[in-house]
């Protein structure tokens, strides 16, 4: 048997504190449709990176064809004919198809002439080559996705590409362009392409690989061929059996009813008939896949994208909230996903940051009291134990956890009813990860109603009251905070047991 | 001296603003030596009449581009203010006052304009005041057809622009009380705050509930008010006004703020940083005519000037950069697999 086209040793990748990658192997064949399927999380997207030369590794070893690499580049990675298809192609709109795969593939030179009718011959081939029927004069803008997908293909194919990665490839695909899609891979099978496939729909997998890989939490747990696992097998690798981590125990003794939603939608954020309450004192969890539409509903609760069906309640009274500030006022706070971007302004102080949502109470009359806010900080900062030199302190000097922890402090100072968390551990290190979970845990027991979406099942296992399953933009099922993950994992996945 | 002492006195002799008052001392003490009636108080005076207009446009110019925006219409809504004040006054027989204060919501519904089309259509502010950069000097134009100017006006408003009230130019006082204003609104109260919050992070301002637009649209309309402001002080200074006033002043007014420390990406800027870019740019003027250097010698200056400071501003980091590339302790060897 020749050597494999691709192969991982003990991969191993952190991020400041989080570990994302600790010993991952992994290899691909000449002719062969290996899948990669993993919760949110649990290490794909790195792994991508460092197989297309976007990241180093910290330690292991990269195998291509019986050679071992070292310190690959993304132009290297191009090179030794490594391509990704992602869920976005980056194609340039404006240009044709055929320009687009002539800039991928001519060399790089201004003062060069243009062979058009060579550029068109090669189109056609490479289209023709997967059986894709585009037209090479078609401006890319006026194409669907999976035919821009296609053309992405063509041009891998016409770099030469031996290993072509595929990222979700489906996610936005109808079911017939689904069929389209599947029929070009199992022909670049047949072509000798080996191809990493990363999908979260267990029917595909079953469809099309060979083999798949399951990763969880950074490590392969195992490798198994197609023919030899059925889902309920599959689910279980990747949900594992163990709980990692002590989670705080939970007191139901829920109150009144703070949020109660009915059949509330959003068409711009493809968020449709949600139904749900949460109480006062209860974490009512929100699992999910990426793209299920729970971030999505977050950003509707909090006005950044105002609902356009359906009814919202606070505390028993119906409202329409159209803008962040009126959420503010009416007592939601929203702790967001994209904790840099949204979550604390990098470059301001850790006490300007806290202070952001309340001006209003601590600063009466729009003038700044700095002993005022100094004073609030310093509570927040010992409170939360948020580890930085000082309130004057950039909050982008902080690490992960304790920007997470300054961002949490902001919304606490609202003295809210609700409090949605969005993904609160995400790239968070481990200490600092249990420190937010006893927080929340307090939070639930003085009486606020939360709201945690997460995409880390243990997480949402450990820490929920009850546990929303969403999927495809509305909730799906909603189990009790004993429910176990392969419970979970089923509803968010689609699957009947 | 105790440590913590030691690094507040560095910090503050490292700070974009102390070596910039020392560019303008140092200005000062040369021009002082060249030009024999430079450092006259009638020189001084002088040269603080002739600041006054683009240093008001300056002023309003900071929390602008605090915000992370920019405002390219203020030089054209001066000419524009300075001819609606002449028609109300000599046309619709307005007492100078009456005049001005009209003048001065006009201005206030210009920048209104500028504030719509920014916060409720979303466009890009320097697309939008480039728009209305050209549409308020062609209204101004339209309505002088070119050739229309205002003069004569009385001493009494004069006052305002060519004479002394207790020791300073009249106009000094004004724009003190604007100086003081601004600096109060941009380090003193929650506005400020969050003109630099939307510099920094739009989108974190918006996550923080901040009222992004509302807060946007005060800049642009302060900068209206302000801009008609400028626009009566300079009719008073020249004693007329003509539809060409102003042209230009706004990349005066950019420059200055930009020299004086305030970042163009946003976030970042002090209103005492833009006085002493305001300043710098005024010696340097003033400074060439006396020393019987050509016009073009300060356009020249002014731009390295410019230059100098922006690559001053950026050059500590480059150092520790390369530093610590160059000079880092020898990094630990790699894991062994």
């Amino acid at each position: 048997m020749p050597a494999p086209l691709l192969e991982l040793r003990q991969l191993a990748k952190s991020f400041g504190g989080a570990r994302a990658l600790r010993g991952v192997d992994f290899d691909l064949h000449a002719g062969e449709v290996h899948a990669l399927l993993g919760e949110n999380g649990a290490g794909k997207s790195t792994l991508i990176k460092i197989v297309t030369g976007a990241h180093q590794p910290d330690s292991g070893t990269i195998t291509l064809e019986g050679k071992v690499v070292a310190g690959l580049s993304p132009a290297a990675a191009h090179r030794l004919g490594i391509a990704c298809i992602y869920q976005q192609p980056a194609l340039f709109p404006d240009l044709t198809v055929a320009e687009n795969i002539g800039l991928r593939l001519e060399p790089g030179s201004a003062l060069r002439r243009v062979g058009w009718r060579q550029r068109r011959d090669r189109a056609v081939r490479l289209l023709g080559q997967i059986g894709a029927n585009i037209p090479p004069e078609v401006e890319v803008r006026a194409l669907s996705m999976p035919e821009q997908q296609l053309v992405e293909i063509a041009c891998a194919l016409g770099a030469g590409a031996r290993i072509v990665i595929m990222d979700e490839p489906t996610s936005s695909l109808t079911q017939k362009e689904q069929h389209l899609l599947f029929s070009v891979v199992r022909e670049l099978r047949q072509n000798g392409v080996g191809v990493i496939y990363i999908s979260h729909r267990l029917e595909e997998i079953f469809a099309l690989a060979d083999r798949v890989t399951v990763l969880r939490d950074g490590q392969s747990v195992g490798t198994s061929a197609v023919s030899e696992i059925n889902e309920a097998a599959l689910i279980r690798m990747m949900v594992g059996r163990e709980m990692t981590q002590i989670y705080p125990p939970g007191e139901s003794a829920p109150g009144n009813v703070v949020l109660k939603l009915r059949d509330v939608g959003c068409k711009a954020s493809g968020v449709h008939a949600v139904s749900l309450e949460v109480r006062a004192g209860e974490v009512f969890g929100l699992a999910g896949l990426v793209g299920a539409g729970r971030t999505e509903l977050a950003r509707i609760l909090f006005g950044l994208t105002p609902a356009d069906a359906g009814e919202i309640e606070l505390a028993g009274t119906r409202l329409a909230i159209r803008s962040p500030e009126e959420a503010m006022n009416r007592g939601i706070a929203y702790v967001p996903e994209d904790r840099r971007r949204h979550g604390v302004v990098l470059e301001m102080p850790v006490a300007e940051n806290m202070t952001m949502a309340v001006h209003r109470r601590i600063f009466k009359g729009a003038w700044l009291r700095f002993g005022a806010e100094r004073s609030l900080a310093l509570d927040y900062i010992r409170d939360l134990a948020v580890k930085c030199s000082g309130p004057d302190a950039p909050a982008g000097s902080l690490s992960g956890g304790n920007q997470q922890k300054v961002s949490l402090a902001r919304w606490l100072a609202t003295k809210p009813q609700l409090l949605i968390l969005d993904e609160p551990t995400q790239g968070v290190d481990v200490g600092a990860k249990s420190e937010i979970h006893r927080i929340v845990r307090r939070l639930a027991r003085d009486g606020l109603a939360v709201l945690l979406i997460s995409s880390d099942l243990p997480e949402i296992l450990g820490m929920s009251d009850r546990i929303g399953v969403m999927r495809g933009g509305t909730m799906t099922a909603v189990l009790p905070g004993n429910a176990d993950a392969h419970a979970v994992m089923s509803a968010a996945l689609g699957q009947t047991r | 001296m105790s440590e913590n002492s030691r690094s507040r006195w560095k910090s503050l002799l490292l700070r974009h603003e102390t070596a910039l008052l020392f560019v303008v001392v140092i200005e000062w003490l040369c021009f002082n030596a060249i030009g024999p009636r430079f450092g006259t108080l009638d020189n001084n005076f002088d040269i603080l009449r002739h600041t006054v207009e683009i240093g008001l446009l300056a002023l309003v110019m900071t929390p602008i581009i605090l915000t992370g925006g920019i405002d390219l219409s203020v030089g054209s809504l001066l000419g524009l203010c300075a001819i609606l004040f002449g028609k109300l006054w000599r046309d619709a027989g307005l007492s100078p006052f009456a005049a001005g204060l009209v003048t001065l919501g006009l201005g206030a519904l210009a920048g209104g304009l500028n504030a719509s089309l920014i916060t409720l259509l979303r466009l890009p502010p320097l697309i939008v005041t480039l728009g209305t950069y050209s549409l308020f000097r062609g209204v101004a134009e339209a309505i002088t057809r070119g050739a229309d100017t205002f003069t004569n006006f009385p001493a009494s408003f004069l006052f305002l622009g060519q004479e002394r009230w207790l020791g300073l130019p009249t106009q000094m006082w004004l724009f003190c009380g604007v100086a003081v204003v601004v600096w109060l609104l941009v380090h003193r109260t929650t506005f400020g705050r969050s003109f630099r919050a939307i510099g920094f992070s739009p989108e974190g301002a918006r996550y923080a509930g901040l009222p992004v637009r509302s807060r946007l649209a005060l800049v642009y309309v302060l900068a209206g008010v302000v801009a008609a402001l400028a626009a009566i002080i300079y009719t008073a200074r020249l004693g007329q006004a003509k539809a060409d006033a102003g042209t230009g002043y706004e990349l005066f007014a950019i420059t200055a703020v930009v020299l004086g420390g305030t970042s163009i990406f946003g976030g970042v800027g002090t209103v005492h940083g833009t006085l002493l870019g305001v300043a710098a740019i005024a010696v340097l003027n003033n400074g060439l005519v006396h020393a019987r250097q050509p016009r073009e010698a300060a356009g020249m200056l002014t731009g390295a000037l410019l230059l100098l400071a922006l690559s001053a501003g950026v050059a500590p980091k480059l150092w520790a950069a390369w530093r610590s590339r160059h000079h880092a302790s020898p990094s630990p060897a790699p894991k062994s697999t």
